[in-house]
């Protein structure tokens, strides 16, 4: 049932209180591989330098809040699936995240551990999903941009450049 | 006039030429009924008075003339039997003569005045001593008039009205005495229980970190454990072959598995960790109670019928209705709304309800009455129940106050419903009464004010 280390999805924690970062090294460390970060910076950093398919932050922390954390991890790694992890008194910086577009799901503090790991399975299939979604789009913008130059277009040459269109714009949303 | 040594005689002349007969034509002063102190009123509502004196002839004229005016009159013989009968009987208005055997009239003042009471005592001094020292040793002993005797009947009942006014302002203000320290300790008491709120937000957060891991690594060691014991296992199922190869080494871990009673261990881990995980839960519900009642979580308003809230909510808890066979009744003539958060409101008339028939007796009745009023609704729900005790009666609101036996129910129960109300800006007042029942009585606003609940972090 466990997946070898090299195919493990790579899941970037980051929490200001390392108690919690090496719970959740415990519970996580069989299913994913894990990074972790203390700070926003670090977190920042991490990402960078490493193909992270979640990142699951804490809300408060000094330095940078969480959802600030997320704003960041967007420009820097459109990809990632990005979630918040708060404490009962944060539920306007959820809405606030959650309406601007930077959370794909958020989890209360404290946590069922088995809701964890499934919330994780599923936000790493979902980026599965979203990169093979990306990949199929890609290789049809190529295929419309060829046809559209090519001697085969003849009559659909309109047709086709606004198929490229709309797919470059599904794309990049 | 002069000092008068035998005051036995001054006695005997104290109402001369005003036969008894003729005191019962003056008798306006029906003013004086029901108005006095209810401590020192009588179960037909005439004034007590104590009236003593050592002259048998002066007690009886006395005796006809106060009665005639409408008081309920105590006659003592002397200040000795005038001490017993004030112990006894607490009037509010003494009139003494000054010189009696065993106890004269100064002495018996002085200790009606060190006597603790719970009302204010009028005494006016009657004597044949007319001195100006004479008139200052009362008034210092703590006479609150004098009155020299032969003095007419009528300056009597209008030194006795003077008393009896005093009587009724000393009545009034104690009166007003007591509301004002009513009014006081409900203040310190929303205080205390604002400051609670505050407290019991940070003690949530505080203590929800530290729960979300130790919740966690209880999870991951419980996990963890049960694959150390597989591996385990699979070691000792090789153990056959380690026999053959090395029997001391056998042995030696046959005898180490033993000696920590491995069988014990491997039984009992996991139902140690679910007790424990259990327990967290626990803590973390509790947590949860004390968020509620610090109202950090909002959520949406919907409006909705109170008296359907109220019949969902009895049906919930029809199971326990019924062991007691308790009669519940819900009036509600015209089911009212109100904009509110349902789910709070709901938990509330469930733990109010539960309260009720927890008090309750085989038999006994559960009346809901939903009422309303041009922008409020009002809920009562009353008991004929055990009732609660005076001393419990104002704590009932404050966080972890129970008097269920300790492990049975937390004391959150009413102190969140307090949250609730007041964050919906009603208000929750209990009445109760040992052996007799409780009204819990819940008023809300039909609409809710939209008033910030910021500063609740």
């Amino acid at each position: 049932m466990n997946a070898s280390a090299s195919e493990r999805p790579h899941i970037l924690l980051v929490d200001d209180e390392p108690e919690i970062l090496h719970s959740l090294k415990g519970l996580l460390r069989r299913e994913f591989t894990l990074h972790t970060a203390e700070t926003g910076p670090q977190a920042l950093e991490i990402l960078r330098q490493h193909a992270i398919q979640v990142i699951m932050t804490d809300q408060r922390m000094p330095q940078m809040t969480g959802a600030q954390l997320l704003g960041q991890a967007k420009a820097i790694s459109p990809d990632t699936i990005r979630i918040l992890f708060t404490g009962y008194a944060d539920i306007k910086a959820v809405v606030d995240a959650v309406n601007q577009g930077q959370v794909y799901r958020y989890l209360t503090k404290p946590w069922d551990p088995d809701e964890l790991v499934d919330l994780l399975s599923s936000a790493t299939a979902e980026h599965q999903q979203r990169k093979k979604l990306q990949a199929i789009l890609e290789t049809a913008s190529g295929l419309c941009e060829r046809i559209s130059n090519s001697e085969l277009a003849g009559g659909f040459r309109e047709e086709c450049d606004q198929l490229a269109d709309q797919i470059k714009r599904l794309s990049d949303g | 006039m002069s000092k008068v040594s035998n005051h036995e005689e001054a006695n005997s002349t104290a109402l001369r030429g005003e036969p008894a007969a003729q005191l019962a034509e003056t008798r306006p002063e029906t003013a004086w009924r029901g108005s006095f102190p209810s401590a020192a009123v009588t179960s037909d509502q005439r004034m007590k008075v104590l009236m003593a004196d050592d002259n048998e002839v002066t007690r009886l004229l006395l005796n006809a003339q106060l009665t005639g005016w409408g008081l309920d009159v105590i006659v003592a013989k002397d200040g000795k039997q005038a001490w017993d009968l004030f112990l006894e009987h607490a009037p509010p208005l003494v009139l003494t003569d000054w010189v009696m055997p065993r106890l004269d009239g100064l002495e018996l003042v002085r200790r009606i005045r060190a006597h603790p009471s719970d009302h204010y005592v009028y005494v006016v001094l009657l004597t044949s001593k007319s001195e100006k020292q004479d008139l200052v040793a009362a008034m210092d002993a703590g006479a609150d008039d004098f009155l020299v005797k032969s003095c007419d009947n009528q300056e009597l009942r209008v030194r006795l009205r003077e008393g009896a006014r005093i009587l009724r302002l000393e009545q009034k203000l104690a009166e007003k005495n007591r509301e004002i320290r009513d009014a006081q300790a409900a203040l310190i008491q929303s205080e205390k229980l604002v400051s609670l709120g505050q407290l019991a937000a940070g003690m949530a957060h505080e203590i929800n970190n530290p729960i979300a891991y130790v919740a966690n690594n209880l999870a991951v060691l419980k996990r963890d454990i049960s694959s150390v014991m597989e591996i385990l296992d699979a070691y000792r199922a090789q153990i056959d072959q380690l026999r053959l190869a090395d029997p001391q080494a056998a042995d030696a871990l046959v005898r180490l598995e033993q000696s920590h009673d491995l069988s014990w261990i491997q039984e009992n881990t996991t139902p140690t960790f679910d007790a424990s995980l259990n327990g967290l839960k626990r803590v973390r519900d509790i947590v949860h109670d004390l968020r509620e009642f610090a109202r950090l979580d909002e959520a949406d308003s919907d409006t909705v019928a109170i008296g359907d809230m109220v019949r969902s909510t009895v049906a919930v808890l029809q199971h326990l209705i019924s062991e007691k066979e308790i009669a519940v009744t819900v009036v509600d003539d015209t089911n009212p709304s109100i904009e509110c958060r349902p789910a709070a409101v709901n938990q509330v008339l469930h733990n109010i309800l539960i309260n009720s028939i927890q008090a309750c007796g085989m038999r006994d009745r559960v009346e809901i009455r939903v009422g309303e009023n041009d922008d409020t609704v009002c809920l009562d729900i009353r008991d004929s129940g055990s009732g609660i005790c005076d001393n419990d009666l104002p704590r009932i609101f404050e966080p972890f106050f129970t008097t269920r036996e300790v492990g049975r129910g937390k004391g959150l129960g009413l102190s969140h419903c307090y949250g609730v109300i007041q964050d919906h800006g009603g208000t929750i007042v209990v009445k109760s009464k040992l052996g007799i029942g409780t009204t819990v009585r819940i008023e809300l606003p039909k609409q809710r004010c939209t008033q910030s609940t910021e500063g609740h972090k």
